[in-house]
Parts: structure tokens; sequence; C-alpha cells
């Protein structure tokens, strides 16, 4: 009884405190809110205006003449960048949590699975910093005018392709950072799942293969939902990494996948500084703004992980 | 099935079993044709050796039961009648395991459409987390056994009916399997078992974690199935090798103590240990 309760009151804390943080967000971005209006969400004109005139009146609100707030493109720079890490992360997690689990000598795997938990842990500046000294210049001086005379053809894969600072390296060095977490968090998963389903599914004639891909992924979906949501919720927020690879564009929408991008997260570092000069306070606000816009994205993408586990249940394997 | 089309049945299987206790062992002279023969088998987990020197058979159309003591091997002797061994790493066997007269460990076996023809229930329940009719159609499925919808449900009702489950969930099909009851979900993974029309079931304990209930019901089933099937079972309940099985294998520390029929095993065994062990003087 009295352990329910406590349970029930540090489930709501958890709640609570995700209601005070956005409130708060929202409270502060609030003159920002109303200034921007939709604006915000569907221009590309992030501008903080003549920093050394004189304030304006516009909209009732003190601000900077010549200042717009407008980043769709941030928008659509954190959306794609964390698209390409998902897409590639998801079934690379999935391969090398199966074979950690399954393929690799017995003797071997502990030491694999601690490697992987180790990339799991490596703070994010290290791999943005590997990416920028290492993942650029190869990307930039091999690959990408390869992928540009190969898969030209391929509307979003034309060219120019650009210094390797940009919207597929980001996404790549996302990728690196978030498949250790799917398959640290699979392969646990797997190797608890013991051998019952395995060996019901071998008994019927299934073979190993298809005992691992019909019955044992299916086993762990809830996990893999799961940590994917999880890796996605890390790709969308991550900073450094991408700050130190994206090429910091700013007020342009991403048109092929070598441009260079911004996304939410770092954006709000990258500006900080600058946006604190504004003495009217407007750019600074404009900014928790993003950050409120980065918490809803993250709500509606959790959300709608929220639907898939409650239908992934409904799982019937093909045919009937 | 067509099975049971081509091997009527000898004895009355299922019907008289409430008459007739120790009677569904009334099979004992008329011991069918020979499916499973065992020869010098010897079973090692790495260089832990489990079986010693089994010898062993199991005839068309009865049920033979296997008792022992916990930890003697019996799981491990079933599991080798269909190479479910085979995924322990570090296993090893020695001897032969023959079905109809060909080394299942022999070179150029199937080790696939063996599993098929040798169906395995396990102690432990385990239902994929699937809907009822997906188990049931699983074992179709990955063996390209069927086709068109209306095949699948043909078997699945099949299936279903033959295991007894088809009235408590021919409407709810659509449903997650684990939804089931314990008895209902390990009569759905006979079902499951039975689909892909096995020769030979195994079964290991499938009634230690059920109601006595549940347990009669599964016990009928076997005598049932026995008209089709030649079953083997392990069991730790004496009482139930005694009332489905045809014959009995001891097993002690690996080794084979002694088989007879049942009922003579229950009344009469020829060996000391066995006699000590269905007394409950220890195991
Ligand atoms: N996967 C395994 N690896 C190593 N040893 C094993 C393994 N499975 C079983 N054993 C050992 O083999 C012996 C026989 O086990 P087995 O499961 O066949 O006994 P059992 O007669 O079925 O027992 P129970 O009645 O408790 O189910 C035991 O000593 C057990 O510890
Ligand atoms: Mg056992």
């Amino acid at each position: 009884m009295l352990f329910r309760k406590l349970m029930a009151a540090l489930a709501s804390i958890v709640a609570i405190v995700l209601l005070i943080l956005v409130g708060f967000l929202a409270i502060y971005a609030w003159p920002a809110i109303r200034f921007n209006g939709l604006h915000f969400l569907v221009k590309n004109n992030w501008s903080l205006g003549f920093l050394y005139s004189d304030p304006i009146l516009r909209h009732g609100q003190q601000v900077m003449p010549g200042a717009h707030y407008g980043i769709l493109f941030l928008i659509a720079g954190t959306l794609l960048s964390t698209a390409i890490a998902v897409l590639l992360a998801v079934p690379i997690g999935v391969g090398a949590a199966l074979f950690l689990a399954e393929g690799v000598p017995a003797l071997l795997r502990p030491w694999l699975s601690f490697f992987i938990e180790l990339l799991a842990a490596i703070p994010s500046v290290v791999y943005g910093l590997w990416g920028l000294v290492v993942v650029i210049p190869f990307l930039g001086h091999h690959v990408f005018p390869a992928m540009q005379k190969w898969l030209g053809f391929i509307p979003f894969f034309r060219g120019p392709a650009g210094s390797g600072y940009g919207l597929l390296t980001s996404g790549l060095v996302l990728t690196l950072m978030i498949v250790p977490l799917i398959t640290a968090t699979l392969r646990d998963a797997l190797v608890s799942q013991q051998s019952h389903l395995r060996d019901a599914a071998l008994a019927l004639g299934a073979s190993r293969y298809e005992a691992l891909w019909t019955v044992q992924l299916p086993g762990v979906r809830r996990v893999l939902i799961g940590s994917s949501i999880l890796a996605t919720g890390r790709a969308l927020g991550e900073t450094m990494a991408v700050l130190m690879v994206s090429g910091n564009a700013l007020n342009v929408m991403p048109n092929n996948i070598y441009t260079t991008i911004s996304t939410m997260a770092s954006f709000i570092v990258s500006q900080l500084d600058s946006a604190l000069t504004d003495p009217t306070g407007m750019a600074v606000k404009s900014l928790a703004e993003v950050a409120l816009v980065l918490c809803l994205i993250s709500i509606v993408v959790n959300s709608l992980a929220r639907v898939l586990l409650l239908y992934q249940d409904r799982m019937t394997f093909g045919v009937i | 099935m067509p099975n049971a089309t081509r091997n009527p049945p000898e004895t009355g299987g299922g019907i008289d079993f409430g008459a007739a206790l120790p009677g569904a062992s009334g099979n004992e002279t008329a011991a069918g044709r020979e499916r499973i023969a065992v020869r010098n088998l010897n079973f090692y987990y790495g260089s832990h050796q489990v079986l010693f020197e089994v010898q062993e058979t199991v005839h068309e159309h009865e049920i033979l039961a296997l008792i022992g003591p916990s930890g003697c091997g019996k799981s491990t002797f079933l599991r080798c009648l269909n190479r479910m061994n085979d995924t322990i790493p570090g296993s090893r066997l020695e001897g032969e395991v023959a079905l109809d007269g060909r080394n299942i460990y022999g070179p150029g076996v199937d080790v696939i459409a063996l599993r098929r023809r040798v169906g395995m229930i396990f102690q432990r329940s385990n239902p994929f987390p699937f809907t009822i009719a997906a188990n049931v159609a699983y074992g179709l499925k990955v063996n390209g056994l069927a086709r068109r919808r209306s095949e699948f449900e043909a078997v699945i009702e099949r299936s279903l009916r033959a295991a007894g489950l088809w009235d408590e969930v021919k409407d709810r099909l659509d449903k997650p399997a684990l939804s089931l009851s314990g008895g209902q979900q390990q009569r759905l993974c006979i079902a499951r078992a039975l689909a892909v029309e096995p020769e030979i079931l195994l079964m290991d304990e499938p009634a230690s974690a059920l109601d006595p209930i549940t347990t009669t019901r599964i016990e009928e089933l076997a005598i049932e199935l026995k008209a089709r099937y030649s079953i083997v079972i392990v069991t730790h309940n004496l009482q139930q090798a005694a009332r489905i099985s045809d014959r009995t294998s001891f097993f002690l520390m690996g080794r084979v103590v002694e088989t007879d029929a049942t009922r003579k095993l229950f009344t009469n065994p020829s060996r000391q240990e066995t006699e000590d062990y269905i007394t409950g003087r220890f195991g």
C-alpha cells in the first residue's frame, strides 16, 4: 500500500518536473511567441537586427530594428539529420545485436559487448572531434564526389558535393553515436530472452536464421521500439557533435544531402553568445522558443512511438 | 490427418480412459512397428557425461513414459531424439539414434525435416508472442507447407480441434496467444506441433506446471493422439505415467535401469532400484 503510494508519488514527480520545465520555458519565451507568431516556424530569416541602434516597438514588443526570427531551416536540419541517423542506426544496431547475441563465439562475446557499451558511454564531443578530424576530410575528398557522380541521378544526391560538412556527415556521426545505444539494449534483451522461443521455433522445423528473424527478434520488439525512441531523442537533442560537423548553416534550407545545416540544439549553443548582446532580450527569448519547439518535437516523437507500442501486440506474422 | 486413415488405432485409445486407469497400457503385447531405435547412446555436455550407453525403442502407436529422479538425463535424452541438443555449444553425442532404420546423426541428414517429423512439446509452454492463429500457422509457414489462406485456415482449425482447444478459441483466433490461460497455452503449443503433421511427439513434462483438471485434459489428449502418433513423454508424476503410458523407462544417473510394459514395471519391476524409486524410497 505504502509502496504503491510511494511509486505513484515518484511517478507524478517525474510528470511534474516535465511540466514545470516546459511551463517555465513557455512563460519565458512567451513575448517571443507573441512577437514571432507563425512566422517563426515557416520562414528562414533568423536575424538579430541592428544591434547598435535603438530598440523600436513592434507588435507591442521592444525589439531591435530589422530583427526576424524564422527557424524553418533549423527544423528541417534537425529532422533530416535525425531521420538519416535513425534509418541507418536501427538496421545496423539490430544486425550488430543479433550478431553479438548469436553469431559470435562465446569467448569473444563479453569483450565485444564491453566495447559496445564503452562506445555508448563516450561523450559526444569526442564523436564530434573525431568527425571533424577524420570523417569530414575523408567524406569531402573521396566519398561525396563519388556519390555525386554515381548517385547523382537521385534528386537529393545531386551536387554540389561541398566540403564534407553538412547534412549527411551530421547524420553519419549521429548514427555512430546511437548505434551502440540500440545494440547494447537489444543485445541484453536477446540474451535474457532465454532459449525457449528459439527452441519452440527450431522444434517446428525453423532454421537458426528463421528462428532468429521470425521469433527471437519479434520477441524483443518492445525493446527495439523503446531503444529506438531513446536513440531518436538523443539524435534530436545532440548538440556538440553536430555543431562540429554540420557546417552551421544560417537561413538556408538543405536542398541536397551534402548541404550544410544547423540543428535546433546546436543552434541554441552557437547563437547564445550573440543573442545575449541583444538589449531587448528578444533574441534569447526566441532561442528559448527554439528550445520549446525542440521539446514539443521530442514529445510528439515519443507519443507516436507509444502508439506504435500499443499496436505491436496485434502483430500477426505474415499471412494469418 | 493422413496418418489417421493409414494406421487405424489398435486399442480404444482415450475413449475408455476413465474406466480403466492402468488399462491404457493394454497394449503391452501388441507393440506396433518399431519407429525409433536408440543404440549405445552416450551424451556429454562438455566433459560432463550425462547419458551412458542408453538403449531404447519407440514403437508405432505407443506412449513411452520416461521416469526418474531430477537431473538423471530424461530431458537430455528426449532432446537427442530430434537433435535439439545440436544447439547447445560444447555438447557431444556418441552412438546411434535411428528413425525408421536411418541414423538421424548420420551424414546428410536434413535436421529441419527431422524436426518436422519428430515434434516437441516443452515443459514450460512457450507460445510465440503472436496471435493464436499465427502460432499454429508458424510451422506451416517456415516450412512452406501452405500457401493460400484457406489452406492455413483448414490446418489451424484441424490442429486446434485435435488439441481440444478449438471451441475455446475459435472466436478469438486473432487475439494474442499470451492472453490465453496456462493450460490453454500448453494446448496451443500442442496444436502448433500437430500442425506440421509430425509422426512422433516428444513431450517434456507437458503438464507439470498445470492444475489437475488441465493435466487430465492433456493426458486424455495424449491418449487420443496415440492413435496417430508415437509419443515419448517425460513425467515426474508416476501416477501419470501409470495412467497413460504403454511402456515405461526408468532412468537413473544417465542410465536406463529398465524399460518394460508399464503395468509390469509398476507392479513387478525386475530391478531393485526401480522398486525403490516407484515405492518412493528415494527420488
Ligand atoms: N545445457 C546444459 N549444459 C550443461 N549441462 C546440462 C545442460 N542441460 C542439462 N545439463 C545437465 O545434465 C544433467 C541431466 O539434465 P536433464 O535436464 O536431462 O535432467 P532431467 O532428468 O530432465 O531432470 P528434470 O527431471 O529435473 O527435468 C544434469 O546434471 C544437468 O545439470
Ligand atoms: Mg527435464
